[in-house]
């Protein structure tokens, strides 16, 4: 049972906590004034500690250093006891595990940061083990410069010891690193520590100084947490350390790890400006499900065009342009980069919406690689009967050149010099003469279906709806089915659909696999609470639609916790309920 | 009190683990050595109950320590099994201490007063040193005026005492002790006997006219720098009462052992000098000579400061070995003194080392 420390909000593995104390501790944060250390069990026994409500307390321990033996460990692992105070428990990755305690201190911290495999080996396993509701503690290790990546990777408590004997050793930290305090002219930063000359700034006033720059440092990060950019922020931030840019790299590759904890879609902007970008989770997952989920409903040929600056790019200048060119004759998807490709259908999903990338023309190799990986896979899934390469020279039509090389595809180009020049467009208009149109209803329908196989599955377009009618304008329909009773509406902001109660039920009756929270005989009201639910799929990560049944109601509603988190945590709000009919 | 075969006592979990490793880990030494001579061999001076004398320290091949060989201390790289087949011939011991005898004279033109022997093992242990071999080097260094042996508790009786005596030499029996802490000695250094088994080596040792000197490891492997510090200070006072010499040792990092594994993945940073110092200034009033001979000063395996004032730290604790006088950790500071404090009230057992 985590009693007194509660995940209050939640951007990828980073989190913003609450430490429950007399007076509580808003996580990531500093924790050294309210720890409570129990003592070591190496040199002595130690008498249970009485432990109270201003403090966290940490249990009598036995720590295992970095590159203790495992045998060494399972024969000296202490189990604490059960306590009714705030209460840590000193844990290895070897001997991580529910010890009913808010928080667990890994006693390996020193030896492994700086070492980015380890790092993210050992975070990731940690993570695993202890509930998700729970407090993880570094002691010893937090600098300014890297406290954005430990948050990141779902560190939630540090303290000031590191910073502090490195400011005693004549180091000055900021948040792009270290600087010998000698090599100073002058003194980089307006913390009251650094309120004086250069002369008379001493190594008590660099450990001063290092403190407050890690505690400006943590709020900095609480705040990216709040408003969903923290990923953005240390792709800048850390490129300043090595081991830093190493360990956010190593930890895409945990690939895992991370996509269960990034929510399906977020308000911040995600401001694609350097490689790692196409590797966060939004962008592989936008691509894959539009590789693997999503289908074209359209019969008329494709015409691939280049993304615009303005989302959704259907309120651009140039795809206006376009549309007027093509006029209902073609299906118009959008070439990328990040993202990849983009079908109109989805232009209002996110992060198609949500997105913006540095333009200057000029494609990196990996950009181009990444695309044509995307394009080549979207072609293999989705038959036209012409493609129409509507792209400016460049990058964008290299990457059509190597997708025509590695599949069957030929494409039309219908671009000389740049796709808005009135040559191309009529270039592009006569080419789809004699092509059938299609219509806005059948673009309005496929809009909805194409939606739900993104968000649910591949064919959840055409299992959960059948026939169905839809009023409103888009990307804000609202989907009946063809009695008249209302399903789902599509969210304007996400371009994802939220279900009505019978939609939900539609859902949880189909062969679509169903984002299920089952939960004690209760009827919720607003929300509900992770204590109250008994099982929730895996499957389900923050953002999603979710059915929740329970012995007394059922509802409907969006996830705040991803599943494994509502299986394990005992404190929080695990689903904000939409619509809730008693049983 | 102990009994006299190390081997029965691997028991109780930690032990065993901690003899598991260690096997493990001695196993990936694949070095051999030369039964006719002696691991190590040099001159120096000691501070003595008669005063400072000139010392020969012999470091005698016995094929090892038969602790070690369970596994052992986590600290310890002396070989376990250095030689073929385990043991080491009289021949070949008499061969080692005539290759001692023939350094010393090149070295210098006055015989040592003091001698001393060591066998990372136990010289008092018949199976590492036989009787008649004991018997033979005590007669080899009667013209001596004092001779110390290593054992282990176990091995100090009646008769391997009377044969180191035979001669009229002064003996002291040098036990690793290591730490006054019975928790301390078995979970953290993996030794296992306890410190009545000390106490009842001493009581025999007196008994029969011999002296005690008693080692000290400070900072085994799962401490905290300051909870080093205390065990060391405890320990000193403890062991005064039974010793008249005590060295205080602080750790170093030797291949194949336990303490390396953790060092080279980053959970292990030896003693400071600083460290070793607060001891010797906190224990100058102890009922013993007091003495530390901080193997490895200096450099990132043996005990350290911040590089710059290593070297004078060592002087000290040379000089307050020799004199006793606290007053030498008056002439050395450093900046890093204060990082130093820092770290003592800072580092903990989950967050060590703090500063490498």
């Amino acid at each position: 049972m985590t009693e007194y420390f509660e995940v209050i909000e939640r951007d990828g593995p980073a989190r913003i906590g609450r430490l429950r104390l007399a007076t509580p501790v808003a996580t990531p944060a500093l924790v050294d004034e309210v720890i409570e250390d129990a003592g070591s069990l190496w040199p002595t026994e130690r008498d249970a500690p009485d432990g109270d409500d201003e403090s966290l307390t940490i249990l009598p321990h036995r720590a295992f250093p970095a590159g203790t033996a495992s045998e060494v460990q399972s024969a000296f692992a202490v189990e604490p006891d059960s306590v009714s105070f705030p209460s840590a428990t000193v844990i290895s990755r070897e001997t991580a595990s529910d010890y009913n305690t808010d928080a667990y201190v890994l006693s390996e911290a020193s030896g492994i940061v700086g070492n980015a495999r380890a790092f993210v080996e050992t975070i990731v396993d940690v993570r695993a083990s202890i509930p998700d509701d729970t407090g993880l503690f570094c002691s010893g290790v937090a600098t300014a410069a890297n406290a954005a990546v430990l948050a990141y990777a779902g560190i939630d408590c540090f303290d000031t010891h590191r910073a502090y004997l490195r400011g005693l050793e004549g180091f000055y930290q900021t948040t792009d690193g270290e600087m010998f305090l000698e090599d100073l002219s002058e003194l980089p930063c307006a913390c009251a520590a650094c309120q004086q000359s250069r002369e008379a700034f001493g190594p008590e006033d660099c450990a001063a100084h290092n403190v407050n720059a890690l505690r400006a440092s943590l709020a900095t990060v609480r705040e990216k947490i709040r408003a969903g950019t923290l990923r953005s922020y240390i792709e800048g931030q850390a490129r300043h350390e090595a081991w830093l840019t190493a360990t956010f790299r190593r930890l895409d590759q945990q690939y895992g790890y991370l996509e269960e904890r990034t929510p399906l879609v977020r308000t911040a902007e995600i401001l694609a400006s350097s490689d790692d970008t196409m590797r966060r989770v939004e962008i592989q997952r936008f691509a894959d499900r539009v590789c693997s989920r999503y289908r074209n409903r359209f019969d008329q040929p494709l015409v691939l065009v280049p993304c615009s600056a303005r989302k959704p790019y259907s309120s651009s200048q140039s795809h206006g342009q376009f549309h007027e060119a093509i006029n209902y004759r073609a299906h118009t998807v959008s070439m990328t980069s990040p993202i990849g490709v983009v079908p109109p259908e989805l232009e209002y999903t996110y992060p198609a919406q949500q997105y913006d990338s540095v333009v200057t023309g000029r494609w990196s190799e990996s950009e181009i690689e990444f695309v044509a990986n995307v394009l080549k896979r979207y072609l293999e899934r989705n038959d036209y009967p012409r493609h129409i390469a509507h792209v400016p020279p460049g990058g964008y039509q290299e990457i059509c050149e190597r997708v025509e090389a590695r599949t069957d595809v030929e494409f039309e180009f219908t671009v000389t010099e740049h796709p808005t020049t009135d040559d191309a467009l009529e270039t592009l208009s006569e080419t789809l003469s004699g092509e059938s149109t299609f219509r806005k209803r059948e673009r309005e329908h496929n809009t909805v279906r194409a939606i739900a196989d993104y968000q649910f599955g591949a064919g959840a377009g055409d299992e959960l709806f059948g026939p169905i009618s839809v009023d409103g304008y888009l990307p804000g329909l609202r989907v009946h089915d063809d009695g008249g009773e209302q399903l789902a509406t599509i969210v304007p902001q996400y371009g994802t659909l939220s279900f009505t109660l019978a939609g939900a039920q539609r859902w949880n009756e189909s062969d679509v696999p169903t984002n299920r929270v089952e939960i004690d005989p209760f009827v919720p009201q607003g929300s509900v609470l992770a204590p109250g639910i008994t099982s929730a799929s895996e499957s389900i990560r923050v953002g999603d639609e979710v059915f929740v049944e329970g012995e007394k109601a059922i509802a409907v509603g969006r996830a705040k916790m991803h599943g494994t988190a509502m299986e394990n945590s005992s404190r929080g709000i695990a689903v904000e309920v939409r619509h809730v009919e008693e049983r | 009190m102990s009994t006299p075969d190390p081997d029965v006592y691997e028991q109780g979990r930690g032990m065993d683990a901690h003899n598991q490793v260690m096997r493990r880990i001695r196993a990936q030494n694949q070095q051999s050595y030369d039964p006719h001579e002696p691991t190590r061999v040099w001159l120096d001076e000691d501070n003595t109950p008669d005063g400072v004398r000139q010392s020969l320290t012999i470091i005698l091949n016995t094929g090892g320590c038969r602790w070690a060989r369970a596994g052992g201390c986590t600290m310890c790289g002396y070989v376990a099994e250095s030689v073929d087949g385990g043991s080491v011939s009289h021949e070949a011991l008499i061969t080692q201490i005539e290759a001692c005898l023939d350094h010393e004279a090149e070295q210098t033109d006055t015989p040592a007063e003091l001698v001393k022997i060591y066998t990372s093992g136990s010289f008092l242990d018949e199976r590492e040193v036989p009787a008649r071999t004991r018997r033979a080097i005590a007669e080899t260094f009667s013209d001596r005026e004092r001779l110390v042996v290593e054992s282990l508790p176990d091995f100090v009786d009646d008769d391997a005492l009377a044969d180191c005596m035979h001669s009229g030499l002064a003996v002291d029996v040098a036990i690793g002790l290591e730490t006054a802490t019975d928790r301390i000695r078995h979970d953290c250094v993996n030794k296992y006997f306890d410190f009545s088994a000390f106490e009842a080596a001493s009581e025999t040792a007196v008994k029969n006219g011999a002296g005690i000197k008693a080692y000290l490891l400070m900072k085994p492997p799962f401490l905290s720098e300051e909870e080093a510090i205390n065990d060391m200070i405890r320990s000193v006072e403890r062991c005064s009462e039974y010793a008249h010499t005590v060295s205080m040792n602080p750790t170093n990092v030797q291949r194949y052992t336990m303490v390396e594994e953790i060092y080279h993945d980053g959970g292990y940073r030896p003693p400071w000098l600083w460290s070793v110092a607060t001891v010797l200034e906190a224990t100058a009033d102890a009922d013993a000579i007091v003495v530390s001979d901080p193997v490895g000063h200096g450099s990132d395996r043996g005990p350290h400061n911040c590089g710059e004032c290593d070297e004078h730290v060592q002087i000290a604790i040379k000089d307050f070995n020799r004199r006793q006088d606290p007053s030498v950790f008056e002439e050395v500071s450093c900046d890093c003194e204060r990082i130093h404090a820092g770290v003592r009230k800072r580092e903990t057992s989950y967050n060590q080392p703090l500063i490498r």
